[in-house]
């Protein structure tokens, strides 16, 4: 179909694109698959649930913490999510600046992905405090009881980096969509969905002076955006950077974090888009040579991050620091060394597959590769977390950690919110930004070179 | 309950309630909620409930004071302010010796236990095992009621009026027979008022025999003084006047009747700074805290020190009667040069040498010890000796054997058994337990209805000793009046009682029974009363030491080996010494339900809440045993079941055990399997037997190929090899040591580190303290790691224990620890340790990285937790390079609203808030101390003094280590050591600049031993 669309008058294709992409949500019914996934995520939610009434009844000693290791998997899961939504964010707001029209067929769903994402991340540093109904004293509220913040904490500044982050990431995501959401209104022929998809395109009529508007906007909220993508994972690496525990206090944290967050963001949209461009038909939208341009990411991405991982070893052992040469030479040959040779292998080794052609088309191999990009930029947080902690100062209080079947069914849950928000998206809400996507096309220019 | 018909007219309407049978129940039940008010009238529910106010009010210990002297509070007493503390002076007994204490309490509520500071035998220092038994009074386990057995067996709650009854009838029985048939078996006990009790008892009843057990005991000393001199003599050491010592299997500083009188003195003879140290050498199979703080220290097995110290003394007296004795191990080098170096050195300080051997150790050693000590002019100088009061009596051992051979000869009608619990600790081949059910008419006076409770037709239960009338002399004599400080809670009574009953003259109150024993030790005096008033003061009796004397010597005999003493140190497997050891937690058992004791981390192993074979890691290598993996030790057809533990400095192919565990009816706690709850750790008593109480030789090890969690709060030896590497560079840091030779040639050797102290300035304007500003110094060359710090910070600042499995996760939650390092080889490693609390440090990381300031910097110093403001983001946790925050991962108070709990309520100190779970928490430096001192000396305008403030774990450590005070008064002890030359900053190149300084270890090793 893509080497006929030539042919096509212009029309017919944009129509053919609102067909398609208005179809996923206009179907009487998803295809059994969604389903099935819809199932499973449900469940897994359900387990999250069952987690957090575990926890906040009993207490964070559900979970495998203890006096050494205060921080283990919850916080691993925290920087692991964020991390997750910074694909989003780059992808529209610093490629738009860019002018990377590839971007278009996966910009919303990538933004989608980002704020599920930071909405798994935010629920953990809540959920891990020992007293997650006073959490509420990180943010600055006048009190009758005259408490005020802290704000030489890292955690203070990541109070501010991530709900800044999520904030604009929803103001991006929705302003972008609305066009699209008024095309779905349009198209509604049930009264529900008139009524619901009729608020939330705040009135959208597509007039020239809306679009003026609209675009300058949306330019003005990408600037906007555009730094947040370098803080907020900045501002997390100096929960760690800031601290005084050898393996954490490193100056390279903050492009190290950056570089980690966005390949682990891009595994991400690769793992969700790739099987999604195939179960709902999206593949003449989301083009081969679009998943192309994002292997090649993933892969310039890893880079960086296996750079940094040999710098900060090298940095180490440079400083003539004993007690930071230990730290990372535990982590290489110490207790935990599984954790780093995980971390290196699926964050270092495998990328290196995307050099190959067959490699970034075969969407079974993306997938695969996607998936273990992940797994290790999990571990990677883990064994920053892990080793470190476990090792530090004083070898009378080192100790070792054993997680708790409540880590596991948290994490898992996490994902389970994840996947259920995600998936309800792509049921109700246009995935493939139609009013952009169309204006990259060629089609979209006609007027300008006929004269 | 049964305190209720004590107290006369007053309750009389409510004694009567009590008989009846619906009241029983309901004070079984406890509380008016459950009551289930539907099926009583609402007449009778309103009665109970009436009733229940009136017995909250004898239950509540907020008003059980001593009823002698019950006074309207209409106007108060002098000097006494409801919600201040008094202190009152009373004593503790344990193996039949008093420690002195003073307890504190609040609304006559007992809540901490300290030294006797004014006692000539007390240096106001305490043991863990006494700061630890508070927790006991407001155990809810302990007996409630009386209970006896019927015929079938069956159990029945009974009322003391009704124990009272039987025991006149039967006891008066007996009486007419001359007590024929009637035996009484007590703890060994050194309280004047029961000896004077006895002796009544045995001439009313001519034909009973008292028996005395106590599972460790310290007669083999009193057999072996008795071969060597002619009768039993105890000893006193004079460690502050010793330039060597030598310990032959003896804890001395620890585990040991005058351990605390010992640790002090030795203490004063380890000052590097005067100049002249002692010299403590060790020769011993476990390895104990004595021997960590030894300059030398041979593993030996047990066994193995009789030939050892034959040779010793042939070596100091060649011409002497003693002959070298043709041992294999004598002639290996290490043992050799250890010989003769330690003879020389002994020789060389004549007169000023102390040769000490452990309980464990057979009657021949103590005979040639006391030999020795007589050869090398210590006796009379550094070791003193007195006469056994008890000279007559055999020896436990063999005291409960003879009891068991009544029983089972069915010469034995009546046993009457004051304290201990033989059915558990007797020895295992004497079946103590099921001989009980043979005897007609047993009686059982416990705290806890226990395993031999069970096994009794009559269960009394005993009153603890903060609630009961009593005395007991502490090891060099002294009497010490026993006081009580609270109403027996559960309606205990003591041994005082129970006898003075079966001698019908209960008329009498233990108090004047004690006040006239007082009056006989005390002898004359103008004004009686006063004296005694004085003395219940004091907490002992002025002047009533034993007399020490200088005992002559009888021939010596000659001393036999057996074959198994003439070996190598390496041996095969199949021929395992087993030394018995007691617990530092549960001491014999006794505290099995101790959680306080269960959780603190033995001194070597770093194990909690379990016993285990310790072997050493050559002998565990070769026959490939790790830590965790259960054995089976297998001696004279009797067998033990337990994991192994890997322990450096283990003398090879001996395995030391701990006592103590394995309780079936201890309580929730250690174990009741009645509730369900499995025992804690292994009963080793039951490898134990009458022949071989102390260590037992010819012990098969086999494998079981099952493993065992141990909760351990340290690192064990067994870690990965980059890891144990960087352990030892870091542990040289840490705990900076040095010898006495080099400390003389570079007495600044701590400043002399690759890592330099920072020396950049602040950017900031720095805080000036112009008030107080407090620090501490902690001197590693007193500590002995007795753990009494550990126990009296948890006593003194309400810190939960949080059992087994959150110990093996690491989330112990005490304020302060004791980090131990090895060094050197595994086989006979040096020891390095260092109590580690909150540093309060200057630049602390723990403030800056707070979200919600719960963490701050108060304007003395401290660095101060506001428990209300934490939200629990344990940030502060990580970053603290001394890992002692502590984080309330569950709540560890749970259940202590529940009826049976409520009594643990009274445990708690007022003055320090019980932290809710979700917060964090450590070392305050005992900051409601301070502040109650502020307060007094604001009143008095003016500023606190040195010495006025002193924190918990300070006021328990009893050899002076830890001193704390004001580092803005120049004259403060706390001062002087922060100016010490080997005072040094726990990772000072981290610039946090803690207030708290330790000052270097410093050994000192005999030159030709290097």
């Amino acid at each position: 179909m893509s080497s006929a669309s030539e042919a096509k008058h212009p029309a017919q294709e944009f129509n053919q694109i609102t067909e398609t992409v208005a179809d996923v949500i206009e179907r009487p019914k998803p295809p059994k698959a969604w389903y099935v996934a819809f199932g499973i995520a449900l469940a897994m939610l359900g387990l999250l649930a069952v987690s957090v009434y575990h926890l906040l009844t009993t207490g964070v000693g559900v979970w495998g913490n203890n006096n050494a290791i205060a921080w283990a998997w919850p916080i691993t899961n925290f920087v692991f999510w964020v991390g997750i939504g910074h694909a989003g964010t780059l992808i529209s707001a610093i490629l738009f600046l860019m002018r990377q029209s590839w971007r278009t067929s996966i910009n919303r769903s990538a933004e989608a992905m980002t704020i599920f994402a930071v909405m798994c991340a935010g629920l953990f540093p809540i959920l891990h405090t020992g007293r997650p109904w006073m959490a509420y004293w990180m943010i600055p509220h006048p009190n009758e009881m005259l408490m005020w913040p802290q704000f030489r904490s890292p955690l203070m500044w990541d109070v501010f980096a991530v709900t800044t982050y999520a904030t604009v990431s929803m103001l991006f995501w929705y302003l972008g969509m609305v066009p699209d959401l008024a095309t779905v209104r349009d198209r509604a022929k049930s009264k529900v969905r008139q009524i619901v998809y009729g608020i939330l395109a705040l009135g959208w009529n597509g007039s020239a002076r809306q679009w003026h508007r609209y675009e300058r906007g949306y330019l003005l909220l990408a600037a906007l955006a555009t730094p947040l993508v370098l803080s907020v994972h900045s501002v997390v690496s100096f929960d760690f950077a800031v601290s005084k525990i050898p393996g954490w206090h490193t100056t390279i944290f903050p492009p190290y974090f950056v570089a980690g967050a966005i390949f682990s963001g891009f595994a991400m949209v690769l793992t969700l888009m790739v099987p999604a461009r195939w179960l709902f038909g999206l593949k003449d939208i989301i083009k081969e040579s679009h998943i192309d341009v994002m292997c090649k990411i993933t892969l310039a991405t890893g880079l960086m991050v296996g750079f940094s991982y040999g710098a900060e070893i090298f940095i180490a052992w440079y400083s003539g620091n004993l007690f930071e040469q230990y730290a990372f030479l535990n982590r290489a040959v110490g207790p935990m060394a599984w954790g780093f040779w995980i971390m290196v292998t699926c964050n270092v080794l495998l990328p290196n597959l995307f050099w190959f052609k067959k490699f970034r088309t075969n969407p079974f191999l993306i997938v695969g590769v996607c998936l273990f990009v992940n797994v290790g930029m999990w571990f990677e947080r883990f064994v920053i977390i892990m080793t470190s902690l476990s090792r530090p100062w004083i070898p009378a209080a080192w100790a070792d950690f054993t997680p708790t079947f409540w880590d596991a069914a948290t994490l898992i849950g996490s994902f389970g919110l994840f996947f259920t928000l995600f998936l309800l998206f792509i049921r109700f809400a246009p995935m493939v930004a139609m009013a952009e996507y169309k204006a990259t096309l060629p089609a979209a220019h006609a007027g300008h070179q006929k004269g | 309950m049964s305190s209720l018909d004590r107290t006369g007219d007053y309750w009389r309407s409510l004694g009567e309630l009590e008989e009846t049978r619906e009241f029983q129940e309901f004070l079984d039940r406890e509380f008016p909620e459950q009551t289930d008010a539907t099926r009583v009238s609402r007449r009778r529910f309103m009665q109970l409930m009436g009733a229940s106010l009136a017995f909250a009010g004898v239950a509540q210990a907020g008003c059980r004071r001593d009823e002698d002297h019950i006074l309207p509070m209409s106007r108060r007493p002098d000097g006494y302010t409801p919600g201040e503390f008094q202190e009152y002076a009373t004593a503790y007994e344990l193996g039949g010796v008093a420690s002195a204490l003073l307890v504190r309490a609040y609304d006559g509520r007992p809540t901490k236990i300290e030294g006797n500071p004014a006692h000539p035998f007390s240096t106001g220092g305490s043991t863990a095992l006494a700061q630890g038994s508070i927790l006991h009074l407001y155990d809810p386990d302990r007996s409630r009621e009386l209970r006896r057995r019927r015929d079938g067996g069956q159990l029945l709650s009974a009322r003391w009026d009704e124990f009272r009854r039987f025991a006149r009838e039967h006891f008066s029985r007996l009486r007419e027979h001359g007590g024929a048939g009637l035996r009484f078996l007590s703890e060994a006990t050194s309280s004047p008022t029961l000896r004077a009790l006895r002796q009544e008892i045995e001439e009313a009843f001519p034909n009973a025999s008292w028996h005395e057990y106590e599972p460790l005991s310290r007669d083999n000393e009193r057999e072996g003084t008795r071969s060597a001199f002619g009768a039993p003599y105890r000893t006193l050491l004079r460690l502050d006047r010793a330039k060597t010592v030598l310990t032959l299997d003896a804890d001395i500083l620890v585990d040991d009747d005058r351990a605390l009188k010992n640790a002090a003195d030795f203490a004063t003879t380890r000052d590097p700074d005067s100049g002249t140290m002692s010299r403590l050498y060790s020769v011993e199979s476990h390895f104990s805290s004595t021997g960590a703080l030894a300059d030398h220290r041979l593993p030996l097995r047990s066994e193995y020190v009789l030939p050892f110290l034959l040779a010793l003394k042939a070596e100091l007296d060649p011409d002497g009667p003693t002959q070298t004795p043709d041992a294999e191990f004598l002639e290996e080098d290490e043992v050799q040069s250890f010989l003769r170096t330690l003879a020389r050195d002994l020789l060389a300080s004549s007169g000023e040498s102390v040769i000490v051997a452990g309980y464990r150790q057979p009657r021949h050693v103590h005979d040639l010890v006391a030999r020795i000590n007589d050869l090398l002019g210590n006796a009379g100088q550094t070791v003193l000796y007195y006469r056994d009061p008890d000279e007559g009596r055999p020896s436990h051992i063999e005291d409960i054997t003879r009891l068991a051979g009544a029983i089972s000869g069915g010469e034995v009608d009546t046993l009457v058994m004051l304290g201990g619990n033989p059915a558990y600790t007797a020895p295992a081949d004497l079946g103590f337990a099921e001989l009980l059910g043979q005897v007609s008419t047993s009686i059982h006076l416990s705290e806890y209805d226990d395993e031999t409770s069970a096994a009794c037709t009559w269960h009394v239960p005993r009153a603890h000793y903060l609630e009961a009338w009593s005395d007991a002399r502490t090891a060099d004599g002294t009497v010490t009046i026993a006081q009580p400080v609270i109403e027996p809670i559960f309606g205990g009574r003591s041994p005082i009682e129970v006898l003075s009953l079966i001698l019908d003259r209960d008329h009498e109150s233990p108090r004047q029974l004690v006040r006239r024993t007082f009056d006989d030790v005390a002898g004359f005096a103008i004004d009686p009363d006063a004296m005694w008033r004085q003395a219940l003061h004091d907490g002992f009796v002025p002047d009533s030491h034993h007399r020490t004397e200088r005992p002559a010597l009888t021939p010596e005999p000659r001393f036999t080996l057996s074959e198994s003493q003439k070996q190598r140190r390496d041996r095969r497997e199949d021929e395992m010494e087993v030394v018995f050891t007691p617990s530092s937690a549960t001491y014999d058992g006794r505290y099995a339900n101790n959680g306080w004791l269960q959780e603190t981390p033995d001194f070597m192993t770093k194990l909690t809440w379990d016993n285990a074979a310790l072997v050493s890691p050559k002998t565990a290598r070769s026959i490939g045993l790790k830590s965790g993996e259960v054995v089976r030790l297998e001696v004279g057809g009797r067998q033990l079941e337990l994991p192994v533990w890997v322990q450096p400095g283990q003398a090879p192919y001996s395995v030391s055990v701990a006592l103590g565990y394995g309780r079936t009816r201890a309580g929730v706690v250690g174990g009741d399997e009645g509730e369900g709850v499995n025992p804690v750790g292994a009963d080793s008593y039951r490898l134990r037997a009458s022949d071989a109480p102390y260590f037992v030789t010819g012990v098969s090890l086999r494998k079981t190929g099952r493993t065992q969690l141990l909760a351990s709060t340290q690192d064990h030896w067994e870690i990965d090899p980059v890891g144990k590497k960087e352990r030892e560079r870091r542990a040289t840091r840490l705990v900076r040591q040095t010898t006495l030779e080099q400390f003389g040639d570079a007495p600044d050797f701590v400043k002399d580190v690759d890592d330099p102290y920072p020396d950049h300035g602040s950017t900031w304007q720095e805080w000036e303290y112009d008030g107080y500003k407090w620090g501490m110094a902690t001197d590693m060359n007193k500590c002995v790691g007795c753990n009494a710090c550990i126990l009296a910070c948890t006593s003194e600042n309400n810190v939960p224990i949080v059992g087994k499995e959150n110990v093996a996760q690491h989330r112990e939650m005490h304020w302060i620890r004791i980090d131990r390092y090895f060094h050197g080889d595994p086989e006979n490693p040096e020891v390095s340790h260092q109590p580690v609390a909150c540093q309060h440090c200057e630049n602390a990381p723990c403030e800056t990285v707070c979200p919600v300031g719960a963490t701050i910097h108060s304007s003395e110093g401290l660095n101060e937790m506001t428990y209300n403001r934490c939200i629990g983001t344990r940030y502060c946790a990580n970053n603290c390079p001394y890992r002692v925050r502590r984080f309330n991962y569950l709540d560890y108070h749970e259940g202590i609203d529940e009826a049976r709990n409520k009594v643990r309520h009274l445990l708690f100190n007022p003055e320090v808030t019980v932290r809710s779970r979700g917060v964090m928490e450590k070392c305050t430096f005992c900051v409601q101390r301070i502040t109650r001192t502020r307060i007094e000396a604001n009143n008095d305008r003016r500023r606190i003094e040195d010495g006025e403030v002193k924190t918990a774990c300070q006021q328990a450590c009893p050899t002076d280590a830890i001193v704390f005070g004001d580092l803005n008064d120049d004259k403060s002890r706390v001062r002087a050591l922060h100016d010490r030359q080997r005072s040094y900053k726990m990772l000072w190149y981290l610039n946090t600049e803690p207030r708290n300084v330790y000052l270097a270890r410093v050994r000192n090793p005999h030159p030709d031993l290097g």
